[in-house]
């Protein structure tokens, strides 16, 4: 006979009371489990779909006394200096430890042309990697495939004629022709000459307000031999998917691997990713706290009864020389033992939940972890909003007057 | 045991407030009395005149608004309230008119409910309830949930519940107020068995055939002493 036999007694006494008071709790941390684990898993996959979209790293050759602007980073054009980026240093990339995490590596070589009578920024891609990292273009006509065939962006088909708007009557029937930035068009002229050689149009750009408005596509081997820089390249365009690594390691990794390369992260991407990221954990943070909060109030109110419930009893037991402390101990053995259950039960719950859940929130088939530290959590969650919301009522109980608690009226 | 040579009531008046300072109730008047080892005293007067509300202020849970309680020198209600309780644990025994046994601990957990709080091991403190549940004739019902028992074996479980720490002085409100004369009988018994081995009792009763027994009869009316008698 110890205090804790007394706290068990009366917790299996009072089944139903110490039922709904666990299955409160489970509510609660299920919630925020459920919640925590469905952010983290769709923070991961914002992470690689913000990856995916677009690169996170640029590398570019060390110096270059020439440059062209492309996107914001400056793009060697004229090859002066030594230190060239060769195809080669593409291929070398993927020897990096965090290979696995390079989504697509884009290499590409820019250099000005003269079209007809402007000039255009020409640039040779792989057009399989190019389109993976370039998700957000569309593209009116289809793909170039061979050497000759270009794509072009919108102004440059603007400017040289190469487009024309579709009619209203003709826009249903062609759904899939372009529709962002001056609406509807169709490619009215195949042929282009690019620094005296024929070429043909087999798409055209939706305008993108990017830097690629005003480009020339074509496939690298043929631009390097068009502009006779064979086997070189102005830049490599790199998108890493990067979960919990930060996008610096991938970068000196980078560096290492082609140290006659300046290597560098867009941060722009990087922030966007941590202000969406910030913002969902926000949302769940905001959402438990609310659900919690219920949680603590109903343990409280059922404290509180519970303490009424007791007062006769507690009585009796301060009457025959229980401290103070003695009840409180009683009553946070009982607490802790219901809330440690409540965390482990709410932990189960919320991950089986999140589970059913991830395939209505997430869009790409992206795994669910089961946390075991996120466990320890809930069972530590559960006995702080235990033991915090039946504070101020065992605090009573431990106050109520053995007097008047066993006074029989 | 714990030899305490007497308690003191030194002129203690009880008054209750009820909703706020309106109505003030006096309930005890300047009541002194003296209680000596070894002594069976008897408090009765008619309902509502203040013998629970004596028997709570010796028994160091109702702080008098006057006068001092003093046993072996010390002013009970001068202790610290955790220490008021360890006082009550040591040298009290308490048996109530409605026993208030745990309707979910057995006779033998009932009994030993005072040492829950004390550092002894599960045995020693198991061999203690099964000595007193055989002083007051409950060994063989030790498994038993009170409500598995008659009142007045309920009445005796009471009883070994407050003699298990072998207290100086046992008080019991009205113990055989809710039995029949038969098991009235049978727990006044006991008290004058436990008696008999030394035990000091001050015991608060309605029933003059009981009171007959003590050493001692102490008639109360409205919260004052008005009749003292001694026995032979
Ligand atoms: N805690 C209390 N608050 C207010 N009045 C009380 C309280 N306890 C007892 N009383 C009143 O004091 C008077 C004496 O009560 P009590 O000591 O229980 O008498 P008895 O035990 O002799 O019947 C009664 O009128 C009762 O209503
Ligand atoms: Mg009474």
């Amino acid at each position: 006979m110890r205090i804790s036999t007394i706290a068990l007694a009366n917790l299996k006494r009072r089944k139903g009371k110490a039922l709904f008071l666990t299955a409160g709790i489970s509510i609660g941390i299920g919630t925020a489990v459920a919640l925590l684990s469905l952010s983290n898993s769709i923070r991961e996959e914002i992470g690689s779909q913000l990856d995916r979209f677009g690169a996170n790293i640029v590398v570019v050759p060390q110096s270059n006394n020439l440059a062209l602007d492309y996107g914001g980073v400056a793009v060697s054009s004229v090859s002066f200096d030594v230190k060239q980026l060769k195809n080669q240093d593409a291929v070398d990339l993927h020897d990096i430890p965090y290979r696995d995490r390079l989504s697509v590596v884009s290499p590409k070589l820019l250099g000005a042309v003269k079209v007809e009578d402007t000039e255009a920024l020409l640039a040779g891609v792989n057009f399989d990697d190019e389109l993976k990292l370039k998700r957000w273009w569309q593209i009116t006509g289809r793909r170039p495939v061979a050497e000759d065939e270009i794509l072009v962006g919108y102004e440059v088909a603007r400017v040289l004629g190469l487009i024309e708007p579709v009619a209203m009557a003709e826009m249903t029937s062609h759904s899939s022709h372009g529709s962002h930035g001056g609406g509807q068009f169709k490619i009215s002229r195949e042929r282009l000459q690019i620094a005296g050689r024929q070429h043909r149009v087999t798409g055209a750009l939706a305008a993108t307000s990017g830097p690629e408005d005003r480009m020339i596509f074509a496939s690298l081997a043929h631009v390097q031999q068009l502009l006779q820089k064979s086997d070189q390249l102005s830049l490599i365009e790199v998108s890493a998917l990067c979960k919990d690594c930060p996008v610096e390691d991938i970068v000196h990794q980078i560096s290492d691997r082609l140290p006659h390369a300046k290597v560098s992260a867009i941060q722009q991407s990087v922030r966007a990713r941590e202000h969406t990221i910030e913002r969902l954990t926000r949302f769940s943070a905001v959402v438990s706290i609310v659900v919690l909060g219920i949680g603590a109030l109903m343990i409280f109110t059922t404290m509180m009864g519970a303490v009424v419930e007791r007062t006769k009893e507690i009585g009796v037991l301060r009457a025959i020389g229980f401290r103070k402390a003695h009840i409180i101990r009683g009553l946070m053995i009982e607490v802790s033992l219901i809330s440690a259950a409540g965390g482990i039960i709410g932990w189960g719950a919320g991950m089986l939940a999140g589970w059913f859940a991830l395939p209505y929130f997430a869009e790409t088939e992206i795994s669910f972890e089961i946390q075991p530290l996120l466990a320890v959590g809930a069972i530590a969650a559960g006995l702080v909003i235990g033991i915090v919301s039946s504070f101020y009522p065992i605090i009573r109980a431990s106050r109520l007057d053995p007097s008047e608690a066993v006074r029989y009226v | 045991m714990k030899k305490v040579s007497f308690l003191k009531i030194e002129k203690v008046s009880k008054v209750y407030q009820e909703n706020g300072a309106e109505s003030a109730v006096r309930v005890l008047e300047e009541v002194s009395l003296e209680i000596k080892e070894g002594e069976f005293v008897c408090l009765m007067g008619p309902s509502g005149s203040g013998k629970s509300t004596l028997l709570t202020v010796v028994g160091a849970m109702n702080r008098p608004s006057e006068g001092r309680v003093v046993v072996d020198g010390i002013d009970v209600y001068g202790l610290s309230d955790e220490k008021r309780a360890d006082y009550r644990r040591e040298y009290l025994g308490f048996v109530f008119q409605q026993h208030h046994l745990m309707p979910y601990l057995n006779t033998a957990e009932n009994a030993m409910l005072p040492l829950a709080t004390l550092k002894m091991s599960a045995k020693e403190k198991r061999n203690q309830a099964m000595m007193v549940l055989e002083r007051v004739g409950l060994a063989d019902k030790a498994l038993r949930l009170p409500n598995q028992l008659s009142g007045g074996e309920q009445g005796r479980l009471a009883i070994a519940r407050a003699i298990i720490n072998h207290p100086p002085l046992v008080l019991a409100d009205e113990p055989t107020g809710a039995l029949d004369t038969r098991t009235g009988r049978e727990v006044m018994e006991v008290f004058l068995d436990l008696n008999a081995q030394g035990q000091t009792i001050f015991m608060v009763t309605h029933n003059p055939d009981n009171a007959a027994l003590a050493h001692r009869i102490i008639n109360i009316c409205d919260g004052r002493i008005v009749d003292e008698m001694k026995e032979g």
